[in-house]
């Protein structure tokens, strides 16, 4: 199954964000969309869940056309998501904020009187997403009281537990420490499946270089630049626009490298924008 | 708690002894007492009702009590002389359901695109407007004087006149009720509901149709409500509209908050304590409302968040019997 975007534009009011982009996105790879500040990316990846209505073009899953569908239906189609800024069910436990993700299913077959889903499955699915998502101790904790970085992998977990084919994550590592980003890259690359594609937007370049297959560069909602890591590292449109110069990459390194020593952090952190 | 399970266990059942045993002593109480029994417990079923789409699913109704007239006229049309039709009063229980059930769906459809305030405002309309609309249409309803002598319902040829007979009927539609809602509350449709509560947009990211949640939210709790209706017709064996004022929308919502949102126990606790208050207070005469007024101001100064704590729900109550009971030794 792919999905793809094909001449989609989007507008707000007068603000062209996204401009004619085209796009298609295979199961079995892990993507990246980059870009400055603005460049558009969380409005791609809003568009594709639905929470967006596309101004003209079309994204289709396989031959459905998702960007004519309400959001639950695309959701109900295999597009699974997370947000950049955390959207869990805090007063609900680890484990209810997971099982809630089955009630469509649940739904459906009741409407439909096919066999349902039964509890015991549905909850044995759960508490291997969890034991998977390292999360099985803290199953019956509430989503709130857990700390900032497992309520990220929680969020992770809940995108992954209905086994959509297509998966967004914005910003997985927004707010992150190194650490910890370290340890959500290993573990979105490790979710890399032959039946599945991942559509990542992220800031952090180590986690997106080390990680994707493909990287879309996207600037002022137009795509600059497509390919490999090291094609898009390489290239020098990107290197204007997203990272600055050529010559002023290597300064601003320095500057980061520098100011970490000040202030005691890591110095092999890299280059971090958020 | 270093008792030994033994004693828990007695204790236990002490505490459950007492309650089958004051339950069982209340028809030995002189009729008033009984008939403010009949009362919370009408109130019980009600708020619990209500609790479905205001605990659980989020969306304040301040016209619940629509649904209720629904249910006593439902029970007036169809088992009296005002149409000359006298159906079994079983049978009239479902239909006051499934009446119910529509309306709420009714009303469900133009209020779903509405959240928070405007929601409130427009459900206590909808309840106004089925007040004034039995109230005006007096060759259906008898407008205001209301339709009077209402068959005496039996059910399964046991007749139903006295409070003690409603009292046992109230006590099992209540109980069922509990039952059924706890259950919900406890299945995956109750976790959609609260999940839809805390955030509506990424429960549709996950496929589900918040418009059919909340419909079907609106629907069951006006079925209650409808039922609830037409035992209440049928106890009084009269209905005329002044029995569905917005005061009695507010007193259920009321119910709820001041026992504790989304708790049956709150809900229960909150319908004994504001039926039983005005009756306690008749000594005090004209100040009665004051007195009370003062009391829910102090509740929800005092506890914001309900006369019970949200922790002491039902589930705990089950979890501690079981956990006691069953597997003494996890404890």
């Amino acid at each position: 199954m792919a999905l793809a975007l094909e001449n989609v534009s989007k507008h707000f009011g007068s603000l062209v964000a996204i401009r004619n982009l085209t796009l298609s996105f295979d199961v079995g790879s892990i993507y990246s969309i980059i870009g400055p500040n603005g460049a558009g990316k969380s409005t791609v990846v809003n568009m594709i869940a639905g929470s967006y209505s596309v101004t003209s073009g079309a994204i289709r899953l396989g031959t459905t056309e998702l960007s004519r569908l309400p959001k639950h239906r695309i959701a109900q189609l295999g597009v699974a998501r997370t947000y950049q800024n955390l959207r869990l069910f805090d007063g609900m436990t680890v484990l209810e904020n997971l099982e809630v993700c089955f009630f469509p299913q649940s739904w459906i077959s009741f409407l439909s009187g096919t066999k349902r889903l039964g509890k015991a499955e549905r909850l044995d699915i759960c508490h291997a997403c969890l034991a998977e998502f390292h999360l099985s101790d803290v199953a019956d904790v509430l989503a709130g009281d857990l700390p900032y970085g497992r309520q990220k992998i929680l969020e992770l977990a809940r995108a992954f537990v209905t086994q959509a084919p297509i998966v967004l994550l914005d910003e997985p590592a927004a707010g992150l420490n190194h650490t910890e980003t370290k340890d959500m890259a290993a573990m979105i690359a490790g979710l890399k499946r032959a039946d599945r594609a991942i559509i990542l937007v992220e800031h952090d370049m180590d986690m997106v270089m080390s990680i994707s297959d493909r990287i879309d560069v996207l600037n002022y909602g137009e795509l600059l630049c497509s390919g490999t890591p090291d094609v898009v590292r390489a290239n020098e449109r990107v290197q204007e626009a997203y990272l600055g110069t050529t010559e002023e990459l290597d300064d601003i390194r320095k500057l980061a490298q520098g100011r970490r020593a000040q202030g005691g952090l890591r110095s092999n952190a890299g280059i971090v924008r958020h | 708690m270093g008792n030994p399970v033994i004693v828990r266990r007695i204790g236990l059942l002490a505490a459950l002894a007492l309650c089958v045993v004051l339950l069982a002593l209340v028809p030995k109480l002189p009729p008033y007492y009984v008939r403010v029994v009949d009362s919370i417990l009408i109130y019980i079923i009600l708020a619990v009702g209500l609790n479905l789409v205001v605990g659980y699913a989020g969306l304040l109704d301040l016209g619940f009590i629509a649904f209720y007239a629904v249910g006593a006229y439902a029970y007036a049309f169809l088992a009296s002389g005002q149409f000359d039709i006298h159906l079994p009063f079983i049978v009239i229980l479902f239909i006051g359901a499934a009446v119910g059930a529509l309306a709420g769906i009714l009303l469900g459809f133009p209020v779903l695109k509405l959240r928070g305030d405007y929601l409130a405002i427009v459900t206590l309309s909808f309840g106004e407007i089925i007040r004034i609309a039995i109230n005006n249409a007096d060759d259906l309803t008898n407008g205001p004087q209301g339709i009077a002598g209402l068959d005496r319902a039996s059910l399964f040829g046991l007749p139903l006149t006295s409070p003690v007979h409603f009292y046992w009927l109230l006590l099992a539609l209540a109980i069922i009720v509990c039952a059924g809602v706890y259950y919900m509350e406890r299945s995956i449709l109750g976790k959609a509901w609260r999940a839809m509560r805390e955030d509506q947009d990424v429960v549709r990211g996950l496929g589900i149709n918040t418009t059919t949640l909340k419909l079907l939210a609106f629907a069951l709790s006006a079925a209650i409500g409808g039922a609830g209706g037409v035992i209440f017709g049928s106890f009084q064996r009269f209905v005329s509209p002044e029995s569905f004022t917005f005061q009695e929308s507010l007193l259920v919502v009321l119910i709820i908050i001041i026992g504790g949102v989304g708790n049956i126990v709150g809900v229960i606790a909150g319908a004994v304590v504001l039926v039983i208050l005005p009756e306690v207070l008749h000594f005090a005469a004209q100040y009665r409302l004051l007195i009370y007024g003062i009391v829910l101001v102090a509740v929800i100064v005092l506890r914001p968040g309900g006369l019970v704590s949200p922790r002491f729900n039902l589930g705990f109550i089950v979890r501690k019997v079981r956990s006691l009971w069953l597997s003494p030794s996890k404890t």
